[in-house]
């Protein structure tokens, strides 16, 4: 499908800063264009990672759940039991790979938030976590100048 | 341009009042705002001009806007260079003018460089939303001051005034200035006390489930340390947070997050790992250095693993901020884009597993 997304994002990005952005007198307006500009560039790169992303993420939460139900409460080992018996949704259905992904990611929340974790549980834990973190598509895109405040 | 507001009528202050209220643009609202505020506070004012009207670029949290204002009143002429800070619709940072206002007032007294501040609109009567006016002091913000053009032992010697600076807001006599009733004191451990306040922070704004800000927040309930002392806290102590003239600090800014706590907590800030640009000179100015100059200022010993734990803080509370502006920004309330701040996982376990 011509244009795809990616030329699409790219393309507004390409007016917004030739056609719009020199008429924004308002150092305001213009910092705030400047940051969604930035992000749209972010996504167009962003976007096609996100589908494989959340299908890698939902096996991996899987695997780690599995060796953290040992440690879990009677009540949280059987709903991580009760989520991994069902199956895993279709690898071009992105909005349930997305409901997949909170669900999981709720348990190993609460799985993570009890303590009483091993020493083995607790390192696969935090190299799944670091991973994730390494590989999440999408990333903050910061546009602010040294002379504006940045909280 | 609307920048520049001349206002040469002498308005009665429902004149004013309609103006605010039916303002068309944001600089509209917040010259006709300020009229009316100032008329509250001085009845005979009148012929007011409003000169350089600008809202700063920066600033995440609240909108700052930037203007020179005079008029006549009882006394004379008067001309004054203010700063007006205004709730914006959607902030990171959700805070209370009035609180600001109070501290603001307490530290006119004080060895810290502060704004004076002149009027407070603490119910957004005036300027439609919270806001507080204060001077606007010489000098200019740069957040990477430290890591700047400036030469070396000038970058040292801002450091060390910067350090000196945490050290005089952590002595000023909180009880003697009557900030206790203000701010409230702790009552137990401030790490828990900002714990909780961050957690309650972070259950409202969290749209997704977050299980590496849930595995921190475990390890911190486990380990929170006690307070070497209660002391005003900046909360948000920066370089950002502060206007350089020449090669001197002249101000400390934004004390919207002031509050009575651990003075470990701003340490925390500085010393934390993703701040180092803000906070360090590499080789010169690092962990080390700063740690043991609040030592020698302050007498504190500085318990290394309470300062750690502090450290981690900082990052989460980073963490929940962004959160924040990921929340608002779905809601439509925020201007900026942020995403799940992922990048500030890794800091926090190193610190908790291999220490600083």
């Amino acid at each position: 499908m011509r244009p795809t997304v990616e030329e699409q994002l790219l393309g507004t990005c390409t007016i917004l800063e030739k056609v719009v952005s020199p008429c924004v007198a308002d150092p305001y307006a213009r910092t705030i264009l400047e940051g969604l500009v930035a992000n749209l560039r972010m996504l167009t790169g962003a976007l096609p990672a996100v589908a494989g992303f959340l299908l890698d993420d939902n096996q991996a939460t899987a695997g780690l759940l599995v060796q953290l139900q040992a440690a879990a409460s009677p009540e949280l080992a059987a709903s991580i039991a009760l989520a991994l018996a069902r199956p895993e949704p279709d690898a071009a259905d992105r909005a349930a790979l997305d409901q997949r992904n909170h669900e999981l990611r709720e348990l190993l929340s609460q799985a993570l938030g009890g303590g009483a974790l091993t020493p083995a549980m607790r390192a696969a834990a935090l190299a799944h976590m670091t991973a994730r973190a390494a590989r999440a598509p999408m990333r903050y895109v910061s546009t602010t100048s040294p002379s504006a405040k940045a909280t | 341009m609307d920048s520049d507001l001349k206002i040469s009528a002498a308005p009665a202050t429902n004149q004013a009042d309609a103006r605010a209220v039916g303002a068309a643009s944001p600089t509209e609202q917040v010259v006709a705002g300020l009229e009316a505020l100032i008329i509250d506070a001085i009845p005979t004012a009148h012929d007011f001009g409003f000169v350089g009207v600008e809202r700063f670029a920066g600033g995440l949290s609240r909108e700052n806007w930037s203007l020179d204002a005079t008029w006549v009143d009882a006394t004379g002429a008067q001309s004054r260079r203010l700063m007006l800070m205004r709730d914006a619709a959607g902030t990171l940072l959700p805070t209370d003018r009035k609180r600001e206002f109070a501290v603001l007032k307490a530290l006119e007294a004080a060895s810290v460089p502060a704004p004076k501040a002149h009027w407070l609109d603490h119910d957004g009567r005036r300027l439609g939303t919270p806001s507080l006016v204060m001077d606007r002091m010489p000098g200019t913000c740069d957040y990477l001051v430290l890591n700047g053009d400036r030469a070396l032992e000038t970058r040292l010697n801002l450091a060390r005034e910067f350090i000196d600076l945490m050290a005089r807001i952590h002595a000023v006599d909180w009880r003697e200035r009557g900030l206790g009733a203000v701010l409230g004191v702790p009552t137990g451990a401030p790490s828990l006390v900002e714990l909780a306040h961050w957690e309650a922070e972070y259950r409202r704004v969290r749209l997704e489930p977050h299980p590496e800000l849930d595995y921190v927040l475990a390890w911190m309930r486990l380990g929170a340390p006690e307070a070497e002392a209660i002391v005003l806290v900046h909360g948000d102590f920066k370089p950002g947070n502060a206007l350089i003239d020449g090669d001197h600090i002249s101000a400390k800014l934004d004390w919207e997050t002031a509050h009575l706590g651990d003075p470990l907590e701003d340490l925390g800030w500085v010393t934390n790992p993703v701040r180092k640009r803000e906070h360090q000179i590499p080789g010169a100015w690092e962990r080390e250095q700063i740690v043991a100059a609040y030592r020698a200022l302050t007498g504190r010993q500085v318990d290394e693993a309470a300062l750690r734990w502090w450290n981690v803080f900082s990052i989460w509370k980073l963490a929940v901020i962004q959160l924040t502006a990921v929340s608002e920004f779905v809601a439509g309330r925020y201007n900026r884009v942020f995403q799940t701040p992922s990048w500030l996982y890794r800091p926090m376990f190193q610190l908790m597993e291999h220490g600083a």
